[in-house]
């Protein structure tokens, strides 16, 4: 905690460099700027911490690199359910995690949360194939509502903790299945319905290692890595059928 | 334990993946099946992408495979002539489906269509050789004076069909006289379904090699594997070219957990009678079928589902 504590303090005296367009001084910065994948990442628990000046709400929005999703559709054929129709949904960002003192709908208005893009249902996201404007806003929710289902879209209104209205402290809890790219940190601070203060900050999750390694050899030399990892396995197989066999003779 | 699998991109349970193996390995060594409709479905529960599941499977079914059948051979358990025509129709057969595939992709009713034939299929083949292999385990049980042993199989329409294609050979290894053309065509109609559906299919083959072929269920269970060795493999490699989607890390652990899975599915296979082994296979093929029916028609909650492209 003391470590922490450390942090903060160096965080809080570092106020006076806060971008010259912020109306009210606010500073973010992640644990780190960059998290690396391995062979034993399971997800990772990361802490952001800032300061800022005087009493308000904050927010902190953590954004992920986009990805590209096929969203299927369903329809009841009798008594079975088959697919009817899908629809490739691309440039949406891949996660979204919301942080903040208090319901973000309880501090700014609508019309403020989209221009700061606190709306899930606001999120940019095209269509591969030219869509009818009623049937793009049902695909469009569904998205929506998968992204929410699954966790990548999430909202937090107690996850971060403020310390003498001076600093604060977030911690974020990244999922394992996390994509490679660069992830961007925003952190809003609200005063009577209006945000008046704003920073970003930034980290890079990228492979490293043997996880790197196998991702570089399956994708540069796929013909090459299917084959002799195929021989492998083929191998693999009979070595550890035969030679407990003959052990056992 | 947990492990980041690069290709899959997520971490997984070491020790229910090895325990994935084991149940598949089980299957494959009792009954001959490679295990893909079952692993398949048990990798996308755990989260695993279902492209990635498909063909690491198909990486795991050619070390389990491989395994499997020398197993198998040391029994004596392999027709290797007979496996070698098999596998000739099922590549043949395997290079007509991916035009079919095609075609059926267009038409934009692929996935309609292979499901409910795949239903339809394993249906009719799990309900007909349970109530066969039921009736055998009764007379063994039971034995009537002058009646079939439990071994044979009952003649069929399609049983003399089969009997009359031309080009007619003796495989002395299953001590039977088959129609090579008839073999093609068996061979062709799986190779079909594995490029529809991505599976090996020995749970059609196993079944149409004891009651097409009439052969003794332990050659068929050792010959289908073998021919799914080769099957499976071609597989592992096409994906890991075209969809880049083969995670050694998932493919290796399910290889280990087949092992010790494959070893005790032999050795009870081995002791078994041949009725009760195609009561075990009807039985799997049987529930397979009866949760895709239930899969297909249970309510929905949501309409909607997504799948995310693999990349980094």
């Amino acid at each position: 905690m003391s470590f922490w504590l450390r942090c903060l303090f160096l965080v809080s005296v570092s106020m006076p460099q806060v971008p010259a367009w912020a109306d009210e001084s606010l500073i973010v910065a992640p644990e780190t700027s960059e998290v690396d994948i391995s062979t034993e990442f399971s997800g990772k628990e990361l802490k952001v911490i800032g300061a800022m000046r005087g009493p308000g709400d904050l927010i902190i929005k953590l954004v992920g690199p986009p990805h590209e999703a096929t969203v299927s559709r369903e329809t009841k054929v009798g008594p079975f359910w088959i697919k009817s129709a899908t629809v490739r949904m691309v440039g949406a960002p891949s996660l979204i995690f919301l942080y903040a003192t208090a319901p973000i709908a309880s501090m700014l208005q609508p019309a403020e949360q989209q221009q700061y893009g606190l709306l899930f249902e606001s999120v940019p996201v095209r269509f591969e194939r030219q869509l009818q404007a009623y049937a793009a806003d049902d695909w469009r929710k569904a998205f929506y509502r998968l992204k929410k289902k699954q966790g990548y879209y999430h909202e937090d209104d107690g996850a971060i903790k403020v310390f003498g209205n001076r600093l604060f402290m977030a911690n974020m809890r990244l999922p394992g299945d996390l994509r490679v790219g660069k992830y961007t940190v925003e952190i809003l601070l609200v005063k009577s319905g209006k945000v008046v203060g704003r920073d970003v900050g930034q980290f890079e999750v990228r492979l490293t290692g043997i996880e790197d390694l196998v991702w570089a050899s399956a994708h540069d030399y796929p013909w090459l890595f299917g084959s002799l990892f195929t021989l492998l396995a083929m191998l693999l197989g009979f070595v550890l059928n035969v030679i407990p066999c003959r052990r056992m003779r | 334990m947990e492990l980041f699998l690069p290709i899959a991109h997520m971490d997984v349970n070491i020790v229910l993946i090895l325990f994935y193996g084991a149940i598949v390995g089980f299957l494959s060594g009792l009954v001959g099946v490679g295990g893909g409709f079952l692993i398949t479905p048990l990798l996308i529960f755990t989260g695993i992408p279902s492209i990635v599941a498909v063909s690491s499977g198909a990486a795991q079914m050619a070390g389990t495979a491989s395994g499997a059948s020398y197993l198998h051979w040391r029994h004596g358990n392999v027709d290797f002539k007979m496996a070698l025509i098999l596998l000739l129709g099922s590549w043949l057969g395997g290079g007509f489906g991916v035009y079919l595939a095609e075609i059926l992709l267009r038409a934009g009713e692929f996935g309609n269509v292979v499901v409910f034939l795949y239903v339809i299929l394993l249906g009719f083949i799990g309900v007909s050789m349970l109530i066969e292999s039921l009736r055998a385990v009764f007379r063994a049980r039971a034995p009537v004076p002058g009646g079939p042993p439990a071994e044979t199989v009952p003649n069929s329409l399609l049983q003399r069909w089969f009997d009359h294609l031309p080009w007619q050979t003796a495989f002395p290894a299953s001590e039977a006289r088959l129609s090579v053309v008839g073999l093609l065509i068996l061979g062709a109609s799986v190779g079909i379904l594995t490029a529809l559906k991505g599976v090996g299919g020995g749970f059609i083959m196993v079944p149409a090699m004891i009651y097409l072929l009439r052969l003794p269920t332990k050659i068929a269970v050792g010959t289908s594997l073998f021919q799914l060795l080769f099957t499976t493999a071609a597989v592992s490699i096409m994906q890991a070219g075209v969809n880049h989607s083969v995670d050694p890390f998932l493919a290796l652990i399910l290889i280990l957990g087949s092992v010790l899975g494959t070893k005790l599915g032999a050795r009870l296979g081995a002791r078994l009678p041949g009725e009760k082994l195609r009561l075990i296979l009807a039985l799997v093929v049987v529930a397979v079928a009866a949760k895709m029916i239930v899969t297909l028609a249970v309510p929905r909650s949501e309409i909607y589902d997504m799948t995310v492209d693999l990349r980094r």
